[in-house]
This record gives C-alpha cells, sequence and structure tokens, in this order.
C-alpha cells in the first residue's frame, strides 16, 4: 500500500466516523412520555374529558338534558383535533373539539 | 344477583344476550369492546410495546406492582363535571374521580372483553366493604369449583370482588355492574370482566373513602368506531 493510498484510506475513514457521529447525534431516541402518559392504545381516541367537554356542548346548542347525551366513538382526525360522535337523546351530533379543549363545532352528524 | 356477570370467564352467547337484555332494559348501551390493544411505554428500551395477559402477568410477578400508568396519579382533567363524580374511559382502562381545579384523580381498571362493554350514565347506588360474591348459574353448571360457593363466598382477599365493591344503578335499580376490588391485580389495563369494572384493592378502598352514594357516573364508550347499540 503505498503512502498517498493510505492518506486516502485515514481521510475516508475519518469523514465516515464524523459523519456516523453527527448522524447518531440527529436520531437520537425521543424522549419518553410524560409520567400520565405511559400508556395508550393502537386505536386512538379522545381523551375522557375532550369526549365529555362535547357532551356537555352538545347539551348547551341542543337543549337536550346532559343525562341524556353520550360520546359513542371517537377518533383523532389532525394532531391537534378529534371527532366526537355523541348520541343526543337519540339523535347522532358529531363534534370537533382540540387537544386544549376548545370546542370547534356541534352539529348534526 | 350480587356478582353476577362479574367474574372474567370463556364468553358464552347466553352471557353476552343477558348482558344486552339487561343494559337494554336499564337505557344502557352494550357495545362490542374493541380489541384497541393497551400497550404501556418501556423506560428501558424506550419503546411502546403491547400489554397483554401475559406480559402483564409477568410484569407483575417481576415488580410486584402494575405499570406506573395504571398507577393512581392526579392528572389535569378539563371537565363541567362537579367534584365526585366518577369517569371510566374503558378503552384507555383509567378511572377518573373528578376534584376541584380542573383536575381529576386517576386510576388504572380492568374492564369488559369483547362482547361484554357498556356504556351510559348510572349513579352509585350502595357500597359495600369485602363483599359476599354469588356465582351465576351458568358458572356453578360450567365449573365444579364454584358449586361450593353456590349460596355465597364470603368476602375475604380470595374473593372475586376484592375489597370494596361500588354498585351501579340506573335510578333506584340495580344494573348489576359494579366497580370492585380484585384479588388478580395483574389484570388492570386490560380487557377481561364481563362488564364490571375492576382496580386493585388498595385503589378501589381509596376510592370507596372519597365517594359518596349518590355520585354519577359516566361509562364511556369502548372501542373507536365500533359501536352497537340494542
Amino acid at each position: 500500500m503505498s503512502a498517498k493510498h493510505a492518506v486516502r484510506t485515514s481521510i475516508r475513514a475519518t469523514t465516515i466516523g464524523f459523519l456516523v457521529g453527527t448522524l447518531s447525534a440527529c436520531v437520537s431516541a425521543p424522549p419518553p412520555p410524560p409520567q400520565e402518559q405511559m400508556s395508550r392504545t393502537k386505536v386512538e381516541t379522545a381523551p375522557a374529558d375532550l369526549q365529555l367537554l362535547c357532551a356537555d356542548a352538545a347539551a348547551k346548542a341542543s337543549g337536550v338534558d346532559s343525562t341524556k347525551i353520550l360520546p359513542v366513538s371517537s377518533s383523532k382526525i389532525d394532531p391537534q383535533t378529534y371527532q366526537v360522535e355523541l348520541d343526543a337523546g337519540g339523535k347522532k351530533t358529531s363534534c370537533l373539539v382540540d387537544t386544549e379543549g376548545n370546542v370547534k363545532s356541534v352539529q348534526p352528524a | 344477583m350480587n356478582g353476577k356477570l362479574m367474574i372474567a370467564g370463556r364468553a358464552i352467547l347466553q352471557r353476552r344476550s343477558l348482558t344486552a337484555i339487561v343494559a337494554a332494559a336499564f337505557g344502557l348501551v352494550a357495545v362490542a369492546a374493541l380489541a384497541a390493544g393497551t400497550q404501556v411505554f418501556d423506560p428501558k428500551t424506550r419503546k411502546w410495546v403491547d400489554y397483554d395477559r401475559t406480559k402483564a402477568r409477568k410484569y407483575y410477578a417481576a415488580h410486584n406492582e402494575v405499570p406506573e400508568a395504571f398507577r393512581p396519579q392526579m392528572v389535569k382533567f378539563r371537565t363541567a363535571e362537579v367534584p365526585g363524580t366518577i369517569i371510566i374511559d374503558g378503552n384507555q382502562h383509567f378511572l377518573y374521580l373528578v376534584q376541584p381545579g380542573q383536575r381529576a384523580m386517576r386510576y388504572g381498571i380492568g374492564v369488559g372483553r369483547e362482547g361484554f362493554g357498556w356504556a351510559g350514565i348510572v349513579r352509585v347506588g350502595r357500597m359495600a366493604e369485602w363483599p359476599t360474591w354469588t356465582p351465576p348459574a351458568e358458572m356453578i353448571a360450567r365449573d365444579p369449583n364454584a358449586v361450593k360457593h353456590a349460596g355465597g363466598m364470603p368476602g375475604g382477599p380470595d374473593n372475586p370482588l376484592g375489597a370494596r365493591a361500588l354498585y351501579l344503578y340506573e335510578r333506584d335499580q340495580d344494573t348489576i355492574y359494579r366497580i370492585h376490588g380484585t384479588p388478580e391485580p395483574w389484570t388492570i389495563g386490560l380487557d377481561v370482566s364481563s362488564g364490571c369494572i375492576r382496580m386493585r384493592n388498595d385503589d378501589i378502598t381509596d376510592l370507596a373513602s372519597r365517594v359518596k352514594v349518590g355520585a354519577k357516573v359516566i361509562v364511556l364508550m369502548q372501542g373507536a368506531a365500533l359501536y352497537k347499540g340494542v
């Protein structure tokens, strides 16, 4: 092996090492979730409090007794918004609520 | 009636029908509980891992404790419900006891397995310490070991109802569903029961000490989208 080839190999190794080091620094494991979020389900539903905020909003909007309104299904439609389906005294109602608890809309499903 | 439909066992059609009939009779909604698939975060591997019956039992054997997520903790809870209200999120396996200041005490629970989920708004009709458990007739018919308890199993550490039972009523009538303790604490976080809500004995004792007879109980639907009203 010539001296020139040895230098080239050394430079290549140093470059690769630098790139690997940089990349590994970029792809470090994500931080763990907060203590209260250490479990989840594969099918993501709206948190219980958000479902009930929708039920409360639907009661106010429809005039139906809040004891007759129950969330029947929910799903995440984007990172900040959940859709909650409600049974309001037999009427199907759809509600959008954000992760901060702001009810965006309540309307017949 | 005490203790019927509360013991995890093999799902049989008659019991499903009975559950549905009872739920319908009380204006509750029986649902097909989706196997939503519980996952817990493993701090060692920093990965989400599936949490099933086998893993739950192993975890409890190794730690003598349920995973951190299912231990009691105070959490943020935005609600218009009054303090003292109980909210059950069977999908996430949490029971919330509403506290003042938009907060709630959260406990881990075990809930109805597939076909045994239900939803509705009920109330705590009464409470009992170390309640008697009476196996239902169909369990006695298929399980010779249950025969000896046909007249009622006295309360105690092996009793399936555990340390306390909160009997859930629809108006003035017993729904046959309960929130109760369990001698099988590793089942917290799983879909295992016949519709009752089970908690660790320490947790149900704590909950019972904080709630009053008459407290509102909201049982949310299990499953994300699958809904079978009756």
